[in-house]
């Protein structure tokens, strides 16, 4: 994240409602509202694998919003990023090829 | 990630550049230099000398091998002596000589090619050693055990469960190998954060020496192939401990194994050869006195291979029940990936033609290992061939084959220690008696190894053989005594050329380009004079410091902790390898005497881990230099990625584990495993305990962030209660998890209850000893805090925070996959 000067005498409320300590409470209160949605899946009769792919995706969304806030990496040189994609490729890899190797 | 989170405000005593002994390192010639030391150097050097124990301690046990072999049937040993000399004699040598005799050399040469003055984290490269040498203490206590492993250094399931092997000397194979990982996982983050941001300036990726060139590459593959055998490792570690069932289940356990290991074994071979690839294309410049023909391609040669390296590691299992379609694709892959090594063998070749070769000592060495590298890569091309493959699997063919490859490593590695003794001796070895090493050396390879794919028909671990291959066996036999008995005139060189060997002053090689044959030998302990740079196009010292003096003047080089936590964490394993007993029908008791060691260990180990992290440090910055593409980012921080990097590999491969074994049992045969007193009512009330917990996670996650920003604008308190805030939910996560785990238990569903249940426990299990790590650290980091720390240097905050979140990540997958689905 971006270098600047901090308010060192700010209270507690200004600190949380700094445009940073917004971000970071949307961001959580997207994360609660994902997290207990899910249960919204089982009631839309989409049958196990539209549950399966549903809860995946969801999971995936949350998953991007904790690494982009706050792992921070929307700030950070796109090179982590990159390298933490590579390395989930890298599973995911192992996973499917071992996995087709039964099939 | 604790390495240097007070450094900037810390600082050692002062002293003059070039002394031993100033910032607490004691003299050379005392014991205590070498258990405190944290130089790049002095951590090289005893990584070396502990490797060639090793090399002679895998040796020993080969020439026990080849004196059984000396005739057919039972001699000298027993089977279960045979079977622990074949196992520990390839474990030592792949993982306890080879890679780390090219990680001494590394440590001592790569920081001076590069033109650093130690590595990024210089304790954290001592603990790597550190941990390095009690991994091998551990293996080494498994023989006092009621017998160490026996099933080959593949580990291949099930023998390695206890119902084949019960012997507690097993679970200590196992536990060490585990250890040495740490060793490894830390010194990859290490070296690659070193690598990557400690370069002289002007020099980019590109103009890196070969051997750096090597040792990045790697580097790199050690970080992901090594968490994967992290991961199998800690599966099998269960298996042995807790009694689970991964490699015993019907449902693919030891194609599970397979998978794991080779997905880790294949680059393994590569992270093996790399370094002494490396070795190879510095002697084949400095001794043909010509710059390596198509250097750009080999570069680009040497990517791909570190990249394919990771997709074919089913070609170690074409005799399993995978099916064709991917072994077929894996016989593409194997193939393909002989086209680059070509490359590399042809840029050699063409180096030497058009130089003027001069064949001191360590040429022959590395001409030899070309040699033996094209014969070990060719005879390895018919392993590659399905239809081949079916008849040489588990012969003595593959046995020879690799130890054409793998021993044509060693073969360059020593031809790297003649290399660079001068370098790091300050003193000349004799040559006549390094030719006459390289003689006896080469001779007695080809006889033990040669005559193994004369009797390729033998299988491999099995000490009967016919007869009518007597001869050759005996051959071989005596080829291993000429080869061991070589080894001792280098160790007798070197030890005699410490003394009265001609000294060198700086650079004895006429053609050597590369910056460490710029300084004196030794080199001093800070390495430099001024501040390295190639900006001008060749290599330079500038002043870049107000006052005129050295940068790193203050740099510290002495920590007593590393060693110590390295000792409780070998007391800490050594106490799990006994704890439980574990029989054929699952968990028996817990072994009490082994539990107070395990204590012990522990309780050492957070002392010693709280002194390292309480320690003033000051490690060398560098902040000139090319660090693209990591510009910008802070080193301990991206140390810390880097670690995450691997520990995505770590969950991954045990979560493949999961999705491997429920797609071998039919994806929907598998029984999710929920709490047991919401049985019976929707799915979404068995998860209760798992959605309370992924609310208190999430909530964690987001009170670590909010520390970090009240850090920034320098409110203590608001820091304080953000942390405290974490650590009582972190509480709460493993409170919940008790109770989830406590009711199970209670209702005789443990881990051996059924495979459901082991892969239940394994995987929530690694989860929970990630979450009660974070909580250890943040109870020391609040400590920290409420003392005053963070308020102008907030970095430790937010590398925790990184890996906070990572754990919060991975429950995100584990919630839905474990309790949902």
């Amino acid at each position: 994240m971006e270098e600047h000067n901090y308010d060192t005498d700010a209270t507690w409320k200004e600190v949380l409602l700094t445009d940073e300590g917004k971000v970071y409470i949307g961001v959580y209160v997207a994360l609660m509202v994902l997290a207990a949605s899910k249960f919204i899946l089982f009631e839309a009769g989409i049958g196990y694998w539209g549950l399966f792919t549903g809860l995946m995706v969801m999971a995936a969304a949350k998953t991007a919003l904790i690494v982009a806030y706050f792992q921070h990496l929307r700030w950070e040189p796109r090179i982590l990023t990159y390298l933490y994609a590579t390395s989930l490729f890298a599973v995911l890899l192992l996973m499917a090829a071992a996995s087709y190797s039964i099939t | 990630m604790t390495e240097t989170a007070d450094s900037t405000d810390a600082h050692g005593s002062g002293g003059d550049d070039h002394g031993d002994d100033h910032d607490h390192l004691p003299g050379k010639y005392t014991v205590k230099r070498w258990l405190v030391t944290t130089n790049h150097k002095d951590i090289g050097i005893l990584y070396i000398l502990t490797s060639l124990f090793f090399f002679v301690f895998g040796g020993v046990l080969a020439l026990l091998i080849r004196m059984q072999l000396w005739t057919p049937g039972e001699g000298l040993l027993s089977g279960f002596a045979y079977g622990q000399s074949v196992t520990a004699h390839g474990l030592l040598m792949v993982f306890f000589f080879l890679s780390p005799v090219a990680v001494g050399l590394a440590n001592y040469i790569v920081p001076l090619q590069i033109g650093a003055d130690d590595l990024a984290f210089p304790r954290l490269n001592a603990l790597s050693y550190w941990l390095y040498l009690a991994a091998g203490g551990l293996f080494a206590v498994s023989f006092f055990q009621g017998g160490s492993f026996e099933g080959g250094w593949t580990l291949y399931a099930p023998l390695s469960v206890p119902t084949f092997t019960p012997e507690v000397g097993a679970t200590s194979v196992m536990l060490a190998l585990g250890m040495f990982v740490i060793s490894v996982t830390l010194g990859s983050v290490n070296f690659l954060t070193t690598i990557h941001t400690m370069k002289a300036d002007g020099m980019g990726l590109w103009n890196m020496p070969m051997f750096t060139w090597t040792v990045l590459l790697t580097i790199w593959m050690m970080l992901f192939a090594f968490a994967a055998l992290l991961a199998a490792v800690y599966l099998l570690a269960a298996d042995r401990i807790i009694a689970s069932q991964y490699f015993l289940a019907e449902e693919g356990g030891s194609l599970l194994w397979g998978h794991l290991f080779w997905f880790f074994g294949h680059p393994e071979v590569y992270i093996v050869f790399f370094p002494a690839l490396g070795v190879m294309l510095e002697t084949f410049q400095t001794f043909s006195g010509r710059r390596l023909v198509g250097r750009k391609w080999v570069i680009i040669a040497m990517v791909l291979i570190a990249v394919q390296s990771f997709l074919v590691w089913m070609h170690h299992m074409f005799l399993t029940t995978i099916n064709l379609e991917i072994k077929t694709i894996m016989m593409a892959t194997t193939i393909a990936i002989s086209l680059p090594f070509d490359l590399l063998v042809f840029a050699m070749i063409y180096t030497l033609v058009k130089g003027k070769v001069r064949f001191n000592t360590p040429f022959l060495f590395n001409l030899g290992a070309l040699v033996l590298f094209i014969i070990g890569g060719i005879t390895g091309v018919f392993l590659g061939a399905i239809v081949l493959d079916y008849e040489f699997r588990g012969t003595y063919w593959v046995v020879a084959h690799f130890h054409y490859v793998m021993v044509a490593g060693a073969t360059a590695l020593f031809g790297g220690l003649y290399y660079w003794y001068p370098k790091i001796t300050g003193r000349m070895y004799d040559e006549f008696l390094g030719r006459l090493h390289f003689i006896l050396y080469f001779i007695g390879f080809n006889a033990v190894y040669f005559s193994q794919f004369a009797v390729w028909e033998m299988p491999r671990r099995v000490f009967e053989y016919s007869t009518g291959l007597t001869l050759w066996n005996q051959i071989g036999t005596v080829g291993g005594f000429v080869l061991g008995a070589s080894m001792f005139i280098m160790f007798y060189n070197f030890a005699k050329s410490l003394k009265t060997g001609p000294q060198v002053d700086g650079n004895p090689w006429k053609y050597s380009r590369t910056a460490e044959w710029s300084i004196p030998s030794p080199p001093p302990l800070e390495n430099w004079t001024g501040v390295p740079s190639y900006e001008s196009g060749k290599l330079e010292y500038v002043d870049r410091s107000p006052d005129g003096g050295h940068e790193e003047a203050h740099a510290d080089h002495a920590s007593i902790w590393p060693v110590l936590i390295a000792a409780s964490t070998f007391v800490f394993f050594l106490g799990l390898s006994g704890i439980s007993d574990v029989g054929p029908t699952g968990f028996e008791g817990v072994n009490t005497g082994y539990a107070a060691i395990t204590g012990l260990g522990a309780l050492a180990l957070l002392g010693s881990a709280a002194g390292l992290g309480n320690e003033r440090f000051l490690a060398p910055e560098q902040p000139y230099g090319m660090k693209w593409p990591f510009d910008g980012i802070e080193k301990t921080k991206l140390g810390t990625w880097f670690f995450l990097y691997s520990d995505v590999v770590v969950f991954g491969a045990v979560i493949s584990a999961f999705i491997f074994i429920r797609i071998h049992m039919g994806w929907g045969e598998y029984e999710t495993v929920g709490p047991n007193s919401m049985s019976g009512l929707l799915p979404e009330a068995m998860a209760l305990p798992g959605l309370i917990n992924t609310f208190v996670l999430v909530t964690s996650s987001f009170t670590i962030i909010l520390a970090l920003v009240f850090a920034k604008h320098q409110h203590k308190k608001g820091m304080l209660a953000s942390m405290t805030a974490t650590w009582v939910l972190g509480l709460t996560f493993m409170v919940v998890k008790y109770f989830e785990w406590a009711e199970k238990f209670d209702a005789g569903q443990g881990p051996s209850y059924a495979i459901e249940y082991s892969v239940y426990f394994v995987t929530t299990g690694l989860h929970g000893v990630h979450v009660v790590l974070g909580l250890l650290v943040l109870a020391f980091l609040i400590f920290k805090g409420y003392t005053g720390s963070y308020m102008k240097d907030h970095r430790a905050i937010e590398n925790f925070g990184l890996y906070w979140h990572f754990v919060d990540i991975v429950w995100v997958f584990l919630f839905p996959l474990f309790y949902l689905l």
